[in-house]
């Protein structure tokens, strides 16, 4: 989340918008990640139990973090708009579950939603929270093409960093320091 | 009967505990610039200084690039091979350290879960542990992947064959 962990209100259903999937760019995708015969053309995917290609699972997803991304950063402008600094959101850290539940055929429009259902400051990385996420993925009928639990980190807005760790964080700035820390794990 | 797969293992030739090791392969620059600049623009996944500035020390692919060339293998050595019909999702899905530019990823999926699917006599339902690893041999991206097989012998009596602890 764009948003301080004390500013993430749980349950709210934040938009991250939509997608329709052409049959090129499911096709490509597929070709890349994911080439079974019912995500491609010409090998067959009639023959397959749901009659003609579908998009892969992943492709769906990768497509929904990518709103993600986009929505997060229209909230950033927003929050500046209004004259505030916009919170610290960090990279994913696992996912818990990730459940694929209908297809997706060329042509399908996907809506995507953004709900944080849990959130707690983290005792192994000061200064952050993790959030627990749950994003659902709606086609044009209003039917769950996936519902996805994932685990991220949200930066504390009051927080007071102690002194050993800003020296240590002056510490990595150093060229080369980093390289040894990491010899050393 | 499915004349693409017919010729393909199917559920009933899947072993509980079978470990398939898979092919490698290594994400270059370029790989981690195009996937980002598609689906994870994030400035860290896009430009090397900014990448240097963050918190992974340098540039590195985006986690979903990873489980994506993750399922690139397993599709090559093990999902084209079976009678794959679909996958159901995935769970336990834990990135555990950056894959940088220039290294190698290959992992292995071990069979930790066959049934059979009550409702769909004509599917099984697999489980793998994926298990992905770095050339220096740590570990990068872990998770338990679900997907349906098709069945030689849908009629045959429903059998649980449990799962591994």
């Amino acid at each position: 989340m764009t948003r301080w962990f004390e500013d993430i209100t749980l349950d709210e259903a934040f938009p991250l918008g939509s997608h329709t999937f052409t049959e090129d760019e499911i096709v490509r995708f597929a070709a890349q990640y994911d080439p079974q015969y019912f995500h491609l053309r010409g090998t067959g995917a009639e023959h397959s139990h749901f009659g003609g290609v579908i998009a892969s699972g992943w492709h769906t997803v990768v497509v929904g973090h990518r709103k993600m991304v986009d929505a997060l950063a229209v909230e950033e402008q927003r929050l500046r708009g209004l004259g505030q600094e916009p919170g610290v959101s960090g990279p994913g850290a696992a996912v818990n579950r990730m459940d694929f539940k209908a297809p997706v055929r060329p042509g399908d429009t996907v809506t995507y939603t953004l709900v944080v259902s849990a959130k707690r400051p983290s005792n192994s990385l000061p200064g952050w929270g993790i959030l627990t996420n749950q994003i659902t993925a709606l086609n044009q009928r209003g039917e769950s093409v996936y519902h996805a639990e994932l685990i991220g980190f949200s930066k504390l807005r009051d927080f007071k960093m102690p002194l050993r760790q800003r020296i240590l964080e002056a510490l990595t700035s150093i060229p080369g320091f980093r390289k040894l820390l990491t010899r050393w794990s | 009967m499915n004349p693409i797969t017919t010729d393909r293992r199917h559920f009933e030739d899947l072993a509980l505990g079978e470990e398939v090791a898979l092919g490698s392969i290594t994400v270059t620059k370029e790989m981690i610039v195009s996937f980002a600049r598609e689906f994870d623009p994030f400035p860290f996944h896009l430009d090397e200084e900014a990448a240097r500035r963050s918190l992974l020390g340098g540039l590195a692919s985006s986690g979903w690039q990873t489980a994506g060339l993750t399922l690139r293998l397993l599709t090559d050595g093990f999902l084209t091979r079976i009678a794959s019909a679909g996958g159901l999702g995935f769970s336990n899905l834990k990135w555990k350290r950056p894959v940088m530019k220039n290294d190698t990823i290959t992992g292995t999926a071990r069979i930790i879960e066959l049934r059979r699917s009550r409702q769909h006599p004509q599917w099984g339902v697999l489980t793998v542990d994926l298990d992905m690893r770095n050339q220096h041999g740590q570990p990068v991206m872990s998770m338990k992947l679900a997907n349906l097989v098709e069945t030689r012998h849908p009629e045959g009596a429903p059998q649980k064959l449990g799962a591994a602890s």
